[in-house]
C-alpha cells in the first residue's frame, strides 16, 4: 500500500487498479454465499481466510471461469494449479488431445470455455491439425501464454493482420538479407503466411500497444529480445516463440522452468503417501478406530481431520508460498 | 385343299366310336343313332359335369393307387371294361352322392337319366356298336409324299356322318379328309402324328381327339370355332397357345405333357375342365378368365404355390396331388374360394404334417372333400377346435412380435428424436462459439419437448417378471424395460419411470441399469432417486448419453454402490480420452469397482490413477479454504460435516452405527468429495443466482470504499494542516499568557462570575 505509484492515483482508483477492489467484493459475495456456515465460525475468520487463500493462490480452486480471469494473479494461481494438480499426468507421459487437456482444465474450473484451450493448442498444432496429440509440457506452455495474455495476444492477432494487409505503409520494406538464425517454425509454414511480419516494425507496433494496455502484457524487453533474433515472423511464430520463451516464463511466475516442470518434491512425497494409502483401501476394509481430528479453527488440520486415515494427519506440508510476479 | 383325284376310295365308316363318348351320345339322343346330339350343358346346378369318365377313373385310380391320369374320355375299347368298373366303383363308392348328381350326369348331353347307371353304361356301349379297325378305311398315299387321303365309303358315311375314328392307324401325319365337312367328332388316339395339319376345312368338328400322339406344338386348330373338347393327353406340348379363336371350348385335356407354365388360356370363358396332370408346372397363377373352370387337375406336377384359383367363380373340383405344396400359406388362395367343394393334397410334403387336416378344414370351410374322402362334421369340429387353439397361440406369438416390433420402433423413434436434438444442440453450441462473449450456454433445451404418457401397465409390473422378456411400457418417445436383472431406459421421458411404484422385489431384482440416448445431465438429475428404488443396482451402462467430460464422472460418487461401469463409445465421446478409465477409478475409488467396461480392474490400475489424480485431490482437500468446502459441498455432506464439528470431542465408540457407516463413506470420500458435477443447468443458474449478488456486492463494496477513501482523504487533509494550526493555536495561547498579572486578573474575574 506504500509503493510511490499509490500517491500517483486516487485512492479508489488504485485500489481497483490493483483489483483489491475485486478480491474485496468477491470475499463479500462468498461471505453472502455461505453466510450461515460462516458466521458459525466467525466473520473475522472467514476474511482471513479468505485472503491468505488469494494470498497463496488456492483462491481459484473450483471457481467459476469469469473469477479465474478477473485478475493476472487469478490468472497466474489457475496455471500454477493446473501444473500442481496434473502434472503427474504429463509426468506419466501420456500425449493427450486437446479435448482432453479441455476435460480436465474443467475439472479444475468447471465451465472453463473451449475456445480459449483452442486457441492454445492452436499455438501448439497446425490448423488442420487439431485432434493431434500434445506433451503436457507443450500444452502448457503455450496455454499459459494464451490464457495469461489473452487480451493481449488478440490484440497481436490484429495488428498482425494489418500489417500483413499492408496497412502500415512501412511494411512494403523488403529485407535484404535473412540471417541465419531465422527462426521459423517448420509446423506453420503455410504458403500464405510463410513470410510473416517484419520483425522491427512489429516490435514497435507490439511496443506501442503494450504502453497503452490496461491488460497485462508480457515485459517489452523481452518481446524485442525475441524478435531482434529475427528478420521476419508469423504470428503463431510469435506465439511458440513467446511460450517457449525462458525469461516470460519467469516474469510470468506461475510455472517453474520447463527443465523442473516435472519436479515438485513435496507433492511427489504426498503422492506416494496417497498411494499408499489406496491400497491400503483396496484391502479388506477393516474399521480404522482412530478418532478424528481436531477440527479447530486453524487452518492447520484443517480437512485433515476427515481423513481418519493416519497418514493423512501428519502436518500440512509446508504449502509452497510463491509471490506472483507483475 | 386337296384335288379330287387324291381322293381315296372311301372305305367303311369307321363306327368305333368313342365309347364313353358315345354312351353318352346315345342316352342323351334317344332312337336316332346318328343324330347324336352335342349339346353341351351349361349346368349351373352344384354338380354338374361329373360324368367324365376320366373323374371317374382318376378317382378310381387313386383309390387304386394306380397313376393314370389323364386318361380323359378314352374311347377305346380297351379301356371299356376298366371304365365299366371304375364306373361301378364311383358308383358304389359315391353311394348317395351318386344319386344326387345323376340329374346333371351329362358333360356332353343335357338329358336327364331316369335309368340305373350301371344299365346305362352296358346299353351304350353295346350300342356303340363294333369295334371297327382301321381296315374299314382306305388310306390312299397320295402322290404328295406325306399325306394320305381319306376316303370313306358312303355308307359309312351314312352310318356315322358325324364321326370318324383313326385310332392306332399308325399315322405319322394327320390325313387329308375330304367329303366330310360335316364332321363333328374326330379322333386320332394312338398315332405317330407330330403336328396337327389338314383339318381346318373340319369346321363344324366338336370334339377332337388326339391323345397319344407326338404332337409337339398346338396348331392348325384356328378354324375349329365350335370345338368344344380337345384331347391333346401324352404329346410333347410345351407350351400352351394357339387357342385364340377356341372361344367355344368346354374341355381341354393337356396332361402328360412338358408345359411349364400356365398361359393363354384366359379367354376361355366357357371352358369347364381342364386338366394340366403330369405336366411340369412349378405353379399355378394366370387363371383369370376361367370363368366357367368347375375342374382342374394338376396332380404329378411340381407345384410348390398355387395363386388366382380365388379368380374362378365355378372351380368345384382342384386336384393338387403329387406335388410340392409344403406350406399352406403357399396355397392360400384357396381359402378364399366359395364355390370350391373337392380337393386333393395328397402325395405333398404338406400332406405329411400333423396339422395338415385341420389346417385345409379350417381355412376352407366350404369343403366338402379331401383327398377323396368326404369331410365329416367330427373332422370339422375337431378342425375348428385346434384351429382356436392354435389361433390363440398364434396371437400370443404376435403379440410377443408385435411388442418386439413396437420396441424396436420405439427405439428407432428415440434414437431419431436423439439424433435430431444432438443436431441443434450441436448447432447451438456453434453458434455460440460465434459469438464469443457469451458464455456458453446449456444446449440442450429441448428435452423439454418431449413429453411422454405411460400407459397404464404398470400395475402388472409383478407378474410379467417371470418371463424372461417383458415390454413393461412403450411409449413412441422412450422405452422402459425390465428383461431379467436389467432395467433399461430409452429416451429421457423414461427418466419418469422412476417416479413410479416399483415393488420390493422388481426394484430389488434390478442390479443393471442402462441408460440409452438420454443426456447424461437429466440421468444426474434422477440419482438420488436411483438410489433409492433401485438399492441393488450394481452395473450402470451408458449409451447416447453425451459423456463429453471427466468431470461427469464426479455424479456417479454419489449412488450407493457402483461395481461395474459400462459406457459405450458410442455417443460418449468421454470414451476416447486415455485418462477416463484412470479418472474414474480415481473419482469412484470408493466403490471399489470391480469392471469398467467389460475389463477387470487391477491393482495396478487403481494406483494408476491415484498416481494420476492423487494431487488433484489432495489439492482439492487440503488446499481449498474452508469457507469454499462448505459451499461446494453439498447438502448432505454438509450435514455430516457439521455433524463431525459437534462430535469433534467424543470418543468414536459412541457414536453410532450408521453415523460409522457414515463417516466411512465421508472418510473414503472427503479429500474428493470436492470433485463434484453440477450440470450445465444448475451451474448457469447459480452463476444467475451470483450475478446478483455480485452486483449487489459490487455496490456495497464500492460505497464502502469510496467512503473509506473520503475519510482517508479527510484525514490525510487534516494531517496536512494539523502541523500549522497546533503551531498557530500555541502562538494564541502565548500571546495571552504573555501579561501574567492582567491574564490571572481575568481569570480570577471569570472564577467570580461563574459563582
Amino acid at each position: 500500500m506504500l509503493s510511490p505509484e499509490r500517491l500517483a492515483l486516487p485512492d479508489y482508483e488504485y485500489l481497483a487498479q490493483r483489483h483489491v477492489l475485486t478480491y474485496m467484493e468477491d470475499a463479500v459475495c462468498q461471505l453472502l454465499e455461505n453466510r450461515e456456515d460462516i458466521s458459525q465460525y466467525g466473520i473475522a475468520r472467514f476474511f482471513t481466510e479468505y485472503f491468505n487463500s488469494v494470498c497463496q493462490g488456492t483462491h481459484i480452486l473450483f471457481r467459476e471461469f469469469s473469477f479465474i480471469q478477473a485478475t493476472p494473479h487469478n490468472r497466474a494461481s489457475f496455471l500454477r494449479a493446473f501444473w500442481r494438480c496434473f502434472r503427474t499426468v504429463g509426468k506419466n507421459g501420456d500425449l493427450l488431445t486437446m479435448r482432453e487437456y479441455h476435460c480436465l482444465l474443467q475439472l479444475l474450473c468447471p465451465d472453463f470455455p473451449l475456445e480459449l484451450t483452442q486457441k492454445a493448442a492452436r499455438i501448439v498444432l497446425m490448423d488442420d491439425a487439431m485432434d493431434c496429440l500434445m506433451s503436457f509440457s507443450d500444452f502448457l506452455f503455450a496455454f499459459q501464454i494464451q490464457f495469461y495474455y489473452s487480451e493481449f495476444l488478440d490484440n497481436v492477432a490484429v495488428i498482425y493482420q494489418d500489417l500483413l494487409s499492408g496497412k502500415n505503409p512501412n511494411t512494403v520494406i523488403v529485407p535484404t538479407s535473412s540471417s541465419g538464425q531465422h527462426y521459423q517454425r517448420p509446423a506453420l509454414g503455410e504458403a500464405g503466411m510463410l513470410e510473416g511480419v517484419e520483425a522491427s516494425l512489429f516490435y514497435q507496433c507490439l511496443e506501442n500497444l503494450c504502453d497503452r494496455h490496461k491488460y497485462s502484457c508480457p515485459p517489452p524487453a523481452l518481446v524485442k529480445e525475441i524478435l531482434s533474433n529475427v528478420q521476419k515472423l508469423t504470428f503463431y511464430g510469435f506465439l511458440v516463440a513467446l511460450s517457449k520463451h525462458h525469461g516470460i516464463n519467469q516474469a510470468l511466475g506461475a510455472l517453474p522452468d520447463k527443465g523442473d516442470l516435472m519436479h515438485d518434491p513435496a507433492m511427489d512425497e504426498e503422492l506416494d503417501r496417497l498411494v499408499v494409502r489406496s491400497r491400503l483401501y483396496r484391502t479388506p476394509r477393516q474399521h480404522r478406530g482412530k478418532e478424528p481430528g481436531v477440527f479447530g479453527f486453524q487452518r492447520r488440520g484443517k480437512l485433515e481431520a476427515l481423513e481418519r486415515v493416519p497418514s493423512a494427519l501428519a502436518p500440512t506440508p509446508n504449502l509452497y508460498r510463491w509471490e506472483p510476479r507483475e | 385343299m386337296i384335288p379330287g383325284k387324291y381322293r381315296s376310295v372311301s372305305g367303311r365308316a369307321a363306327n368305333n366310336v368313342n365309347c364313353g363318348l358315345h354312351l353318352v351320345i346315345q342316352t342323351s339322343t334317344l332312337p336316332e343313332k346318328n343324330k347324336t346330339e352335342f349339346r353341351f350343358s351349361r349346368d349351373t346346378s352344384p354338380f354338374p359335369g361329373r360324368l367324365l369318365q376320366h373323374d371317374l377313373e382318376r378317382n378310381y385310380s387313386s383309390r387304386q393307387g394306380i397313376a393314370r391320369d389323364g386318361r380323359v374320355i378314352s374311347p377305346s375299347p380297351r379301356n371299356k371294361s376298366s371304365f365299366i368298373s371304375s364306373t361301378t366303383n364311383v358308383t358304389e363308392l359315391y353311394g348317395l352322392d351318386m344319386k344326387t348328381t345323376t340329374s346333371s350326369f351329362s358333360a356332353f348331353g343335357d338329358c336327364s337319366i331316369q335309368t340305373p347307371f350301371k344299365s346305362r353304361l352296358r346299353q351304350g356301349c353295346h350300342s356303340a356298336g363294333p369295334n371297327v379297325s382301321g381296315d374299314h378305311i382306305n388310306l390312299v398315299s397320295s402322290s404328295l409324299p406325306s399325306f394320305p387321303i381319306l376316303q370313306r365309303s358312303s355308307e359309312e358315311k351314312s352310318l356315322y356322318s358325324d364321326r370318324l375314328t383313326l385310332e392306332r392307324q399308325k399315322l405319322t401325319v394327320c390325313p387329308i379328309i375330304d367329303g366330310e365337312e360335316h364332321l363333328r367328332l374326330l379322333n386320332f388316339q394312338h398315332n405317330f402324328i407330330t403336328r396337327i395339319q389338314n383339318i381346318s376345312n373340319l369346321q363344324s368338328l366338336i370334339f377332337l381327339d388326339l391323345y397319344d400322339n407326338q404332337i409337339e406344338e398346338i396348331s392348325g386348330l384356328s378354324t375349329l370355332r365350335s370345338l368344344r373338347v380337345l384331347l391333346l393327353g401324352k404329346n410333347r406340348i410345351k407350351k400352351i397357345s394357339n387357342l385364340e379363336n377356341l372361344k367355344n371350348l368346354d374341355v381341354l385335356d393337356l396332361h402328360g405333357n412338358q408345359i411349364t407354365k400356365i398361359e393363354n388360356v384366359n379367354h376361355l370363358c366357357d371352358l369347364r375342365v381342364l386338366n394340366l396332370a403330369r405336366n411340369f408346372l412349378s405353379h399355378v397363377d394366370n387363371l383369370h378368365g376361367l370363368d366357367s373352370l368347375t375342374e382342374l387337375n394338376l396332380r404329378h406336377n411340381q407345384i410348390t404355390f398355387v395363386r388366382d384359383v380365388d379368380n374362378l367363380p365355378c372351380l368345384q373340383r382342384l386336384f393338387l396331388s403329387f406335388n410340392n405344396i409344403s406350406s399352406f400359406d403357399s396355397v392360400s388362395c384357396l381359402a378364399d374360394s366359395t364355390s370350391l367343394s373337392d380337393i386333393t393334397f395328397d402325395g405333398n410334403p404338406l400332406a405329411q404334417e400333423s396339422w395338415y387336416k385341420h389346417t385345409v378344414l379350417q381355412n376352407m370351410t366350404q369343403l366338402r372333400q379331401l383327398d377323396m374322402k368326404r369331410v365329416t362334421e367330427e373332422e370339422r369340429r375337431v378342425a375348428s377346435v385346434v384351429a382356436k387353439k392354435e389361433e390363440e397361440k398364434k396371437r400370443e406369438s404376435q403379440k410377443q412380435s408385435l411388442l418386439k416390433e413396437k420396441k424396436r420402433l420405439t427405439i428407432n423413434n428415440v434414437a431419431r428424436n436423439w439424433d435430431l436434438q444432438q443436431r441443434v444442440s450441436n448447432n447451438a453450441i456453434n453458434a455460440d462459439r460465434k459469438d464469443c462473449a457469451s458464455p456458453p450456454r446449456d444446449s440442450c433445451q429441448l428435452d423439454g419437448s418431449t413429453t411422454s404418457s405411460l400407459p397404464a401397465e404398470t400395475g402388472s409390473l409383478d407378474s410379467g417378471l417371470t418371463s424372461a422378456l417383458q415390454g413393461l411400457s412403450v411409449t413412441d418417445t422412450h422405452l422402459v424395460e425390465i428383461e431379467g436383472d436389467t432395467l433399461s431406459l430409452y429416451g429421457s421421458g423414461a427418466l419418469e419411470c422412476l417416479d413410479r411404484n416399483w415393488s420390493l422385489q422388481t426394484a430389488g431384482m434390478v442390479t443393471t441399469i442402462s441408460f440409452t440416448f438420454i443426456e447424461f445431465d437429466e440421468i444426474v438429475q434422477v440419482f438420488p432417486k436411483l438410489k433409492i428404488k433401485f438399492p441393488n443396482s450394481l452395473h450402470l451402462k451408458f449409451k447416447e448419453t453425451n459423456l463429453v467430460m471427466l468431470q461427469q464422472f464426479n455424479a456417479l460418487a454419489q449412488l450407493r454402490r457402483v461395481d461395474q461401469l459400462t459406457v459405450d463409445p458410442q455417443g460418449n465421446p468421454v470414451v476416447n480420452f486415455t485418462l477416463w478409465k484412470y479418472y474414474v477409478l480415481f473419482r469412484l475409488s470408493h466403490f471399489s469397482m470391480q469392471k469398467i467396461n467389460g475389463t477387470e480392474v487391477t491393482q495396478n490400475d487403481m494406483i494408476m490413477a491415484e498416481r494420476l489424480f492423487g494431487i488433484l485431490a489432495h489439492v482439492a482437500s487440503s488446499e481449498l479454504p474452508q469457507y469454499r468446502m462448505i459451499s461446494i459441498l453439498g447438502d448432505a455432506r454438509r450435514k455430516q460435516f457439521r455433524y463431525l464439528l459437534e462430535t469433534k470431542g467424543k470418543k468414536p465408540g459412541i457414536a453410532s452405527e450408521e453415523n460409522n457407516d457414515s463417516k466411512r463413506v465421508m472418510g473414503e470420500n472427503t479429500n474428493r468429495a470436492t470433485l463434484n458435477y453440477t450440470t450445465k443447468e444448475w451451474h448457469n443458474e447459480k452463476l444467475e443466482e451470483i450475478k446478483e449478488k455480485k452486483k449487489f456486492c459490487q455496490m456495497y463494496v464500492e460505497d464502502l470504499v469510496k467512503e473509506a477513501t473520503d475519510i482517508n482523504m479527510k484525514n490525510e487533509a487534516l494531517q496536512k494542516l494539523w502541523p500549522q494550526m497546533f503551531i498557530e493555536l500555541v502562538r494564541d495561547a502565548v500571546i495571552e499568557i504573555r501579561n501574567k498579572n492582567t491574564y490571572m486578573k481575568v481569570c480570577l474575574q471569570q472564577i467570580t462570575d461563574q459563582k
